[in-house]
């Protein structure tokens, strides 16, 4: 078999009609890895498969259902379209995969859905809102643009410019103000100055996510470019979404490497871990409490940087130069279980799937737009696995995750509490707030 | 054609509208290949089809229900419990119904009389943890922790543990099987109350229905319950470390051990395997091929081909590693004692112990076949031998002889004659023959690789355990039975009538070789009468099955 050119470029579906054409069913993408499988419950990993149950739903399955998309044997129907889009992209298949198999399953996905939009098929009618607000507000929620800096407190001035810019994006701006507060707080009582965006635009997730990548390009360029402008060395988030974003899709979409934005992409808690363990930072105020931690898949097992790839594939499938392959490994998981377990007075017990393994809360990459019902099924899942246990907080490390997980919990008249760790970070600081630039 | 309409609405009433599909689109998720168990090979390409329709039961009754409803309409119908089997648990006819068990996932642990009780839908790895957490554990089987322990007890269900733990079907207890005409069968203690503790009878032990010796792949019904015996373990847990894909189980060196040793020769290997099993210790002896070495040691795909490439028929014939597993199931000292026995026993054949890390990668929880793909995206094997162990490195040894002439496209091994190991305490040998490909190269000379493994056991007197449904019936019936194909086809027609459940097995390799152009030069065996075996409705169906397929 000669040799093929092939890329992770995710516009053109034939450069993974090999990664779809070897899944062998193991379902290693649906079960948690088995060395951790915690028994009969809370066995699975992925929230479509598990939710929807037929195979279909599953990697295997769209990996054969793409497989037979990309050579013509199969028509678009809402069958195929649910498939395709009731999946939060949460990348549990993909280092489920990559445990033995090695299959780019993740950007497989993608391009699936950016295929769907070339054809004509997507966005679904669901999402049309969402694109028009991110389009013509720059913001998902279609919320007034002017109001975007609502959040900040009067008492803490950003600076003009600074080494650290922080983009609170579009859920901390208008509908968790009380996430950027509380992450502003923080880099004050450590003494760092920061600066804002002008005018921040929505990062883009959902355009990217919902295959729509000539749209999400051109927010990604803007974004950079605003980025570089401002001189800043360091792009803080608060939110997973936007995190990966920045750090990997932003890339992938300008086919650079992370490491040549020209300033790092950092979430908070990998921040304030390094403030903490600088000195700059200490948590000292004892909060009671009996927390566990949900890993946020964009923060956790998709979080490791891009690196553009193109090469030959040839006999046995080897590449060359090989893929740079992104495991899941190096997550962010560590950090966060760091801060929460420095907190005096914290009692920390993990989740039963956890780390690589954690199951997806159900909000993401355009599901709770689309599909709110299986968003919030994924959402009350996972909060199974909270009763289990014991725990009295919630801690999340997204807005997204927050969101959700608050509305059923809501919905269903449950008292448990959910926390962004960035408030748990606010609320054990004991010193008050500098209100220096 | 489509799934009939009457048909599905009577099938949509038992189970559900949630639970029921016959959209094209999520039929095609159930397609056996492209990759897979056996697949990419001609026999998938040939002989599967994506199904008419699929539905999920929750019980025993409903399962019932749906074989009856197919045997009242002539709905040919596949049992599917992960799929991992690749193409030989897929449909192979048009318009099957495939009854996905996932659903069918109840474990209940008796930790008295150390038996679980589970549904189709769950797997070893799920059973493996509730058995631990419990004191107790059972054998991973290498069809890999991902697979349906019932589907893997009536097939394979074996693994290097099978050294202290026996065979699987000496393991199964009472069962619920649904016939395939949809009549349930009770079989061991459960025949007479609800207590399933027992296995045999009652009156003649029907078991063999369930596997025969390797399986049916579903042709003689649906297990729909299992109660598995399960085995007393030391009391220190097993501490899962590592993140993906470095994962692992932490071991308690005072109680399990692994030890990996250099051995002079192959036939100290052999000769270790017997010392240690008159010693009666170990709780799993194995021999390691060079190649498995290196796919533990490689990053990827790339490191694994990078480093196998600086192997040679030199460094792989002289790579003898023995692993032996130690367990103090009762006790750290008998652990110890075990390890003093093994090193006295190994050091007297002049092998050496190598540095073995205190981790379980591979047997107790996860074993992860998969990890057989990543090298070269093809991989079946071609066969397995339950016999002595003279017999086992025999024809082990015979085959990689063979298949020199076979490579490529097998890929290069250099004539390893792969996995051996005992089992039962030595009372047994076993050998299994894996063979690898790249699936986008001609794959007809595998195709006849397979077929030639077959007609080499006959040539050469080897025993195999892959009868029945894995060869062409009619070659390896006459060569074993003498009329062993002729009794398979009786059980099937006393049970089976309809030929609905799972057609046109246990036939489907002849099937195969009389559609397949590029086999017929190896044919030079009997075929079966399929007007005498066939109902008309089936004849039929697997006629436009074929007709289909060349279009």
């Amino acid at each position: 078999m000669p040799k093929r050119t092939v890329s992770l470029d995710v516009t053109n579906l034939e450069n993974f009609v090999y990664d779809m054409s070897r899944c062998i069913k193991c379902k290693g993408c649906t079960w948690v890895d088995h060395i951790y499988m915690p028994g009969i419950k809370f066995s699975t990993r992925c929230p479509s498969a598990t939710r929807y149950l037929f195979d279909s739903y599953g990697a295997y399955g769209k990996m054969r259902i793409g497989l037979a998309l990309a050579e013509g044997r199969i028509q678009y129907n809402d069958n195929l379209l649910h498939i395709l889009y009731a999946c939060t992209l949460c990348g549990a298949c993909d280092v489920g995969c990559k445990r033995n198999l090695d299959l780019e399953i993740e950007l497989t996905l993608e391009a699936l859905r950016v295929k769907a939009v070339k054809d004509g098929m997507a966005p679904l009618p669901q999402h049309r809102r969402v694109v028009q607000n991110i389009m013509a507000q720059h913001n998902s929620l279609g919320a007034s643009p002017e109001k975007r800096r609502n959040w900040l407190p009067q008492e803490i001035e950003p600076s003009q410019k600074a080494e650290v810019l922080y983009f609170a994006g579009c859920s901390a701006s208008y509908r968790n103000p009380e996430i950027a507060q509380a992450t502003v707080k923080i880099l004050d009582v450590a003494g760092v100055p920061f600066t804002l965006l002008e005018e921040e635009w929505c990062c883009g997730n959902i355009l990217y996510s919902i295959g729509m990548i000539d749209e999400a390009r051109k927010i990604a360029q803007r974004n950079i470019e605003e980025v570089r402008r401002k001189g800043a060395g360091i792009l803080l988030t608060s939110c997973a979404e936007c995190y990966r974003m920045w750090k990997v899709d932003y890339p992938k979409m300008l086919n650079i490497a992370t490491a040549d934005l020209g300033f790092k992409v950092l979430h908070l808690t990998e921040y304030v871990d390094e403030l903490i363990n600088k000195g700059l930072l200490k948590l000292t105020k004892p909060l009671s409490l009996r927390v566990t931690y949900h890993d946020a898949c964009s923060l956790s097992r998709l979080s490791e940087p891009w690196i553009p790839w193109q090469g030959e594939r040839g006999l046995w499938g080897v590449t060359s130069p090989p893929i740079p392959r992104r495991r899941g490994t190096n997550g962010v998981y560590e950090e966060p279980r760091r801060i929460l377990q420095s907190i005096p007075g914290i009692e920390f017990v993990e989740m039963i799937r956890k780390r690589e393994n954690a199951f997806c809360c159900g909000a993401g990459r355009g599901v709770k737009e689309a599909f709110p019902d299986f968003a919030a099924w994924a959402a009350e899942e996972r909060l199974k696995e909270f009763k289990e246990v014991g725990a009295e907080v919630l801690v999340v490390a997204c807005p997204w995750c927050k969101n959700n997980f608050s509305e059923v919990i809501k919905a269903k008249g449950e008292k448990i509490k959910v926390l962004d760790i960035s408030e748990i970070i606010a609320d054990s600081i004991a010193t008050e707030v500098r209100g220096g630039k | 054609m489509a799934f009939p309409k009457e048909v599905y609405s009577i099938l949509e009433d038992i189970v559900g509208r949630e639970y029921i599909s016959a959209d094209p689109v999520i039929c095609e998720g159930y397609r056996a290949g492209p990759a897979g168990y056996e697949c990419g090979l001609g026999y998938e390409r040939v002989m599967t089809r994506v199904p008419g329709c699929v539905v999920m039961p929750r019980t025993t009754e409903e399962v019932q229900k749906i074989v009856k409803v197919c045997n009242r309409y002539k709905i040919p119908y596949v049992p599917y419990s992960t799929g991992f089997y690749g193409a030989r648990s897929h449909p192979h006819v048009e318009n099957a119904l495939l009854i996905d068990l996932k659903r069918m996932n109840d474990l209940e642990i008796d930790e008295k009389h150390l038996y679980a009780v589970v549904g189709p839908g769950v797997i070893y790895s799920q059973l493996q943890e509730e058995a631990m957490k419990r004191g107790m554990y059972t054998v991973i089987g290498g069809g890999g922790s991902q697979c349906s322990a019932i589907a893997n007890m009536i097939g394979d269900g074996w693994s290097p543990l099978s050294h202290r733990i026996g065979l699987p079907h000496r393991r199964i207890l009472g069962a619920e099987l649904v016939l395939p005409d949809g009549e349930l069968l009770r079989l061991g203690s459960l025949a007479l109350q609800d207590d399933p503790f027992w296995g045999e009878g009652i009156g003649p032990d029907l078991r063999g229905l369930l596997r025969g010796y390797t399986g049916h792949r579903g042709f003689l019904g649906i297990v729909t319950k299992m109660a598995i015996k399960l085995l007393p373990f030391q009391p220190e847990k097993l501490e899962p470390t590592g993140v993906s894909p470095n994962t692992a189980l932490m071991l308690p060196e005072k109680r399990v051990k692994w030890i990996n040793f250099t051995m002079p020769s192959f036939e100290s290997i052999k000769r270790a395997m017997y010392e240690i099993a008159k010693a009666e210790i170990g709780a799993a002896v194995t021999r390691v091929p060079l190649f498995w070495r290196i796919i533990a040691r490689a990053g990827s795909k790339e490191e694994f081909w990078e480093l196998w490439s600086k192997e040679n028929e030199e460094t792989v014939n002289a790579f003898f590693v023995l692993r032996v597993l130690l367990i103090g199931f009762t006790s750290e000292k008998q652990l110890e004692y075990e390890e003093r026995v093994l090193m006295d026993i190994v050091k007297e054949l002049g092998g050496e112990p190598r540095r073995t890390r205190p981790t379980d990668e591979s047997w107790f929880k996860n074993a992860d076949s998969a990890g057989m793909w990543l090298m070269c995206g093809g991989y079946v094997s071609v066969d397995y031998v339950i016999e002595t162990i003279e017999h086992a490195t025999a024809q082990c040894k015979n085959f990689a002889e063979l298949k020199r002439s076979y490579t490529p496209p097998l890929m290069p091994d250099y004539a390893d004659p792969g996995w051996f190991q005992c089992f039962e305490l030595g009372h047994q040998g076993y050998s299994e023959f894996l063979i690898y490909w790249d699936p986008d190269e001609d794959t007809t000379r595998v195709d006849h690789f397979y077929l030639e493994t077959a007609k080499e056991n006959i040539r050469k007197r080897f025993y195999t355990a892959l009868l029945g449904s894995h060869q062409p019936l009619y070659l390896t019936g006459p060569a074993y039975g003498p009329n062993y194909h002729k009794w398979l086809l009786k059980i099937k027609k006393e049970f089976d009538p309809n030929f609905v459940c799972h057609p046109p097995f246990p036939l489907s390799h002849d099937f195969f070789v009389e559609q397949a152009e590029w086999m017929k030069p190896l044919k030079d065996w009997g075929s079966p009468n399929l007007n005498e075996i066939l109902p008309k409705e089936i004849a039929a169906l697997m006629k436009t099955s074929s007709q289909s397929k060349e279009k």
